[in-house]
């Protein structure tokens, strides 16, 4: 489900899934805290093939944020339509800085 | 125009989304595609809590929809033979789950987003419970009725 690459330290997870809902979600987070338990604490989540998440989703990215601790970084690119709505409409787009390209967002966390 | 359709899956989560893209599929011709997203947000969620909570989390359990496309409304109902959900979920909401402060890492909500996503994305949300069914309806109005 997902493909990582580690750029100016930044692990970049792409999710190659087009949705996380409740059946995918419980994966999704499997793979993303072991990504993190690894020692990554600088993380661009890739979701430009994501066309859906539902609170199940959100809920797991949260868990990731939380299991990263305040010392992380998680930023999110590539989000459109129904993605960045929720993040809108949920009041996420405060908690994940929300980049349009992989690149804006692995410059902000390796800054 | 009045035409309605039912469609049904059992209650696996895997299905969820075959259900969602039909109805947005036939939402098309109606809503803007930010009201197709929240139409499809709101019946994933609500479909979602019916296998989780309703029958939970068993496999084997029938979960139908029923979409009826009117002149100025989608009407969307989601009937369920599961243990009824207290109805005081839905007529007295709990605090707003998105009213959290973003500086405090444990107080981001991690689950509880269902019920208040989908009154946030519908005009209309009623449950309604029988001794045969339950059937949560929602409705979403059409914002340029068709001629």
């Amino acid at each position: 489900m997902l493909s990582t690459d580690l750029r100016n330290n930044v692990l970049v997870v792409r999710v190659a899934e087009k949705r996380i809902d409740a059946s995918k979600a419980p994966a999704f987070k499997d793979e993303m805290t072991k990504c993190i338990d690894s020692g990554q604490n600088q993380i661009v989540l890739d979701l430009s093939s994501v066309d859906f998440i539902d609170s199940s989703g959100l809920g797991a990215l949260v868990s990731c944020l939380k299991r990263l601790g305040p010392r992380g970084g998680l930023a999110v690119a590539g989000a459109t339509g129904a993605v960045s709505r929720l993040f809108t409409l949920t009041r996420m787009d405060r908690v994940f800085a929300l980049h349009a390209t992989v690149d804006s967002a692995v410059e902000q966390l390796s800054a | 125009m009045v035409s309605s359709i039912s469609l049904s899956i059992d209650s696996d989560l895997d299905k969820v989304s075959l259900l969602a893209r039909a109805v947005r599929a036939l939402c098309e011709d109606f809503l803007s595609p930010d009201d197709q997203d929240a139409v499809e947000l709101s019946l994933v969620e609500a479909i979602n809590n019916v296998i989780k909570h309703g029958y939970q989390g068993k496999p084997g359990k029938d979960v139908q929809v029923a979409v009826g496309l009117q002149s100025d409304q989608v009407v969307i109902d989601i009937i369920d033979h599961a243990s009824p959900m207290e109805p005081q979920l839905l007529e007295q909401p709990a605090a707003d789950p998105f009213s959290f402060d973003e500086t405090e890492l444990a107080d981001i909500p991690e689950s509880g987003m269902g019920l208040a996503l989908i009154r946030m994305n519908m005009d209309e949300v009623q449950y309604l419970s029988s001794e045969t069914e339950n059937r949560l309806r929602m409705v979403k109005r059409i914002e340029r009725p068709l001629p």
